[in-house]
């Protein structure tokens, strides 16, 4: 009787154990995706600069946005911003470098410079990585979800004070269609 | 992009011709065959009668191997008649093919993916120690390098009573530049367990160590289709951008046969599994009819198809 009631107690534990570490393996995933995604980020807010300095001299239409991006360029290299303002920034700057990119079909001259097909390039490979990192951060954040709420791991989350993370969305005033005109006139 | 009209002109223009010909030296090899085949027939018959006959065991000696040495002579006789038929074969009309879907593609019947590339791909994770192949096509299609063949990869294990032999992967292998840079490897490969299990199956599959890391992707039919294991998460999504991925479905469904990828040194792997011999002609039956023809033009049109299929030539990042 005794025996079988140690042995209880013990697989009760392992199981307990295994539980913790996996919650704990999840919440580390979550942060260590989004630290990648910062460090993408970092490198599109490098290339920015060198962009609106390469771009200013044709695109006399855009220097409202392009004063704009500037401006947000500062403001995410300087100051520490959290992680959702991080977010929302990005969607900001995605926002305004894919209205540039499109302005940027207008101007023959400009798609005719080496130095802006190669900016381009890069540009098209930050985004693209900067894309797949947010999707991997999403990922990571719905496995921690799915943890935290599913039975029998959420005992243990509740347990631990674990609540559940927000994805990477894009806010509703981003998903709206980059509007190229409106873009082009501010 | 050749479509199956296009095809049937440049058949009825270019290759019946060809065909004819070879249709008379394929007769000739049947007619050479059956005279071997009823020869052989004759010797055998010849035997049982002399053996049933004769008293002495030494004459049954002798006869044995005369016979043997006979139809060794007949066999090695009938392989370089239909080697060389079936070299004539590839090289007018196959080769003909070749350059009519794409003019820049070089074709070597007898060579094939080398084998290193084949395990490079790692695609499969057993060794093979039985390696062959033929069929091999390669050259640039638009800013895409390819290459790709027939390949037939076996594992033999054991010897006499317990040998028995794995057959790894049958089919068409293609080898093609891919249009990102990347360093680590991603495999996708058919869902079987998925399947069946659901999500214990993807609990299973994240248990198999020697793929490396489980990456579970956000596209529905994707995931139903395959699973896909990566040295990275991020490269993984990288390189299966939602495009691509649609596109791999797409593709699978072209094929409609088990379709493996993988992406390994900035390159993409694609095998496509057959259970019938590729490019091969048959001995036994008319060359002139057009349906295994057009399957020839099929096999080659799908293989070369990757590159506009999986949108190779798109070159807009920093891989020109």
């Amino acid at each position: 009787m005794l025996t079988a009631a140690i042995i209880i107690v013990v697989v009760a534990l392992l199981i307990f154990v295994f539980i913790y570490n996996g919650l704990i393996a999840k919440k580390n995933r979550v942060k260590s995706v989004f630290s990648t995604v910062d460090v993408l980020l970092k490198k599109r807010y490098d290339l920015l600069p060198q962009l609106v300095a390469t771009v200013k001299a044709y695109m006399q239409h855009e220097r409202g946005v392009l004063a704009e991006i500037t401006e947000m360029r500062a403001k995410a290299v300087s100051q520490k911003l959290s992680n959702d303002e991080q977010v929302e920034l990005d969607g900001k700057v995605t926002r305004m470098l894919g209205g540039i990119l499109v302005a940027a079909e207008n101007y023959p001259d400009l798609k005719a410079n080496q130095n802006f097909l190669q900016l381009q390039r890069a540009m098209n490979e930050i985004e693209e990585q900067i894309s797949a990192a947010r999707r991997a951060y999403n990922a990571a954040v719905t496995d921690y979800n799915n943890a935290v709420e599913m039975f029998p791991t959420n005992l243990a989350a509740r347990l631990m004070r674990y609540r559940i993370k927000k994805f990477f969305e894009i806010s509703p005033q981003q998903r709206e269609a980059v509007d190229a005109g409106k873009l082009l006139q501010s | 992009m050749k479509t199956l009209k296009d095809f049937e002109e440049f058949y009825n223009t270019s290759l019946a011709a060809d065909l004819e010909v070879l249709e008379q030296k394929r007769r000739q090899l049947v007619r050479k065959l059956l005279i071997i085949g009823a020869a052989l027939l004759c010797a055998v018959i010849v035997v049982i009668f002399l053996v049933g006959r004769s008293q002495s065991e030494t004459r049954v000696l002798f006869l044995f191997p005369i016979v043997a040495a006979v139809a060794l002579v007949a066999a090695a006789a009938l392989a370089v008649a239909s080697k060389n038929y079936v070299a004539e074969f590839k090289s007018f009309v196959i080769g003909k093919i070749v350059r009519f879907v794409d003019e820049d593609l070089i074709y070597e019947p007898n060579s094939c993916v080398r084998q290193s590339t084949f395990v490079l791909s790692k695609i499969f994770t057993t060794e093979p120690n039985r390696y062959k192949g033929d069929d091999l096509v390669h050259g640039k299609v638009g800013a895409t390098r390819i290459m790709f063949s027939e390949v037939n990869a076996e594992r033999v294990t054991g010897s006499g009573r317990n040998r028995h032999r794995y057959t790894i992967f049958r089919g068409l292998f293609f080898v093609g530049d891919f249009n990102k840079n990347f360093a680590g490897q991603t495999i996708v490969i058919p869902d079987t367990a998925e399947l069946l299990f659901g999500r214990i199956g993807q609990t299973l599959q994240s248990l198999n160590v020697f793929r490396g890391q489980l990456v579970k992707l956000e596209d529905p039919e994707f995931e139903k289709d395959f699973v896909v294991y990566g040295s990275d998460q991020i490269e993984a999504r990288y390189i299966l951008s939602t495009s691509l991925m649609q596109r791999m479905v797409e593709f699978r469904k072209k094929a409609q046969r088990d379709v493996y990828f993988s992406f390994v040194g900035s390159m993409v792997f694609v095998a496509i599994s057959y259970k019938r011999g590729l490019f091969e002609p048959r001995i036994f039956r008319t060359a002139l009819d057009f349906e295994p023809i057009r399957e020839h033009f099929e096999d080659l049109q799908l293989a070369v198809g990757i590159v506009d299929d999986l949108n190779l030539n798109t070159r807009i990042w920093s891989k020109e």
